[in-house]
C-alpha cells in the first residue's frame, strides 16, 4: 500500500495530521496556480485555504477512481471560481493590472512571462488546460475531468492553446531581435 | 528540438519563476481551520448519534407496547360470531380504447437531430484522428 493511499484512508477517518501530510505536496503548486487566477495574493491565500478545508470535509466522499491531485484541483478550481464571481472579473481582465499578483510573483525578465501570455490570450478553460497539462504534468484524462469536457474538446483546446502561445512566443523573440538587431 | 516541446519546456521553466511560498501564518490559519473543522464535525456526528439513540429506544418502547398489547388480547380473545353482510357489487372500470398514433409532428425533428448527431461524429471522428497525428 502506497503512503498515499495510507494517507487518504487515515484522512477519510478524520485525521487532520494525516490529511495535512496528504497536501503537503500540493500545497505549493495550488498556491503557485491560484496566484495566476486571482486578484490578489491575499485572495489567491483565501481561495488555497478553502480549498484545502473543502477538501477535508469532503474527503469521505473521495472517490479513488480520481487521482488525488486531479480531485484536489478540482476544488481549487471551483473555489477560485466562486471568489472570481463575487469579484465579478474576468482572467482577461486581470491582465490591464499593472501588479497583479501574478506580476508582483514574477521576477523581471528580458521577455515576458509565457503565463502572461497566456493570461492575455487565452479563455480561462484554456488556460486552466495549459497549465494542467505543462505544470502539473496531468493526462489529457485527467485534464477532462478536472474541467469536466470531453477529452476531445481538451485535446482541441490544448492545441488551440499551444498554437496561439507559440505565436505569442515567436512574436516576443521576434521583437526582442527586431530591437538587438534594429 | 520540436518547436512544440521548446514551447513545453519554456512554459515548465515559466511557471518554476513565478516565486510563491505558504507563509508560516497561512500555514497556521490552515491548521487552525482544520481543526476547527474537525471539531465541527465530530460535534454533528455525536448530535446525530444522540438523536439516533433517542429513536431508537422511542421505537424499542413503541414496539415494547405494541407487543404486550397483542399478548393481552390474544389471551383473552372472544369466540367470533359470524357475520354474513350483503356481497358487495364489483366495481366496473369502463373501458377505454387507446388507439396510439406517431408523433406526426415530431418526426421532422427527430430527423433533424439524427442528422445534426451524425454529422457531430463524423467531425469528431475527423477530428481525432487529426489529434492523434499530431498528439
Amino acid at each position: 500500500m502506497s503512503s498515499e493511499t495510507a494517507l487518504i484512508k487515515a484522512a477519510k477517518r478524520g485525521s487532520v495530521t494525516a490529511f495535512t501530510e496528504l497536501v503537503e505536496g500540493y500545497r505549493d503548486g495550488l498556491l503557485r496556480f491560484l496566484v495566476t487566477r486571482t486578484l490578489s495574493f491575499a485572495d489567491a491565500e483565501d481561495a488555497l485555504q478553502d480549498s484545502l478545508i473543502n477538501a477535508y470535509r469532503y474527503m469521505h466522499s473521495y472517490d479513488s477512481k480520481w487521482r488525488f491531485s486531479t480531485w484536489l484541483y478540482r476544488i481549487a478550481i471551483n473555489n477560485a471560481a466562486k471568489l472570481r464571481s463575487v469579484e465579478t472579473v474576468e482572467i482577461g481582465d486581470l491582465s490591464d493590472e499593472e501588479s497583479g499578483p501574478l506580476e508582483q510573483c514574477i521576477a523581471a525578465s528580458d521577455r515576458e512571462n509565457l503565463w502572461l501570455s497566456a493570461r492575455r490570450v487565452l479563455k480561462d478553460e484554456v488556460y486552466t488546460a495549459m497549465w494542467l497539462r505543462y505544470v502539473e504534468d496531468m493526462s489529457v484524462a485527467d485534464i477532462s475531468a478536472v474541467l469536466e469536457r470531453s477529452v476531445s474538446w481538451t485535446k482541441i483546446n490544448l492545441l488551440r492553446g499551444r498554437h496561439k502561445l507559440d505565436a505569442e512566443l515567436k512574436r516576443d523573440t521576434g521583437s526582442n531581435k527586431g530591437e538587438a538587431y534594429g | 528540438m520540436k518547436p512544440m516541446d521548446k514551447l513545453a519546456n519554456q512554459l515548465r521553466e515559466d511557471a518554476s519563476k513565478i516565486d510563491v511560498a505558504i507563509s508560516p501564518e497561512l500555514d497556521d490559519r490552515i491548521r487552525a481551520s482544520l481543526h476547527g473543522v474537525k471539531q465541527d464535525v465530530e460535534q454533528s456526528s455525536g448530535e446525530s448519534r444522540t438523536a439516533s439513540f433517542w429513536w431508537g429506544s422511542s421505537l424499542t418502547g413503541v414496539a415494547t407496547v405494541m407487543a404486550i398489547v397483542a399478548i393481552v388480547n390474544l389471551n383473552g380473545a372472544e369466540p367470533e360470531i359470524a357475520v354474513t353482510e350483503p356481497p358487495i357489487q364489483a366495481f366496473t372500470v369502463p373501458q377505454f380504447t387507446w388507439k396510439p398514433k406517431p408523433a406526426l409532428l415530431t418526426q421532422s425533428l427527430e430527423q433533424e437531430l439524427a442528422d445534426i448527431q451524425s454529422d457531430l461524429k463524423k467531425a469528431e471522428r475527423a477530428v481525432r484522428e487529426d489529434l492523434d497525428e499530431i498528439l
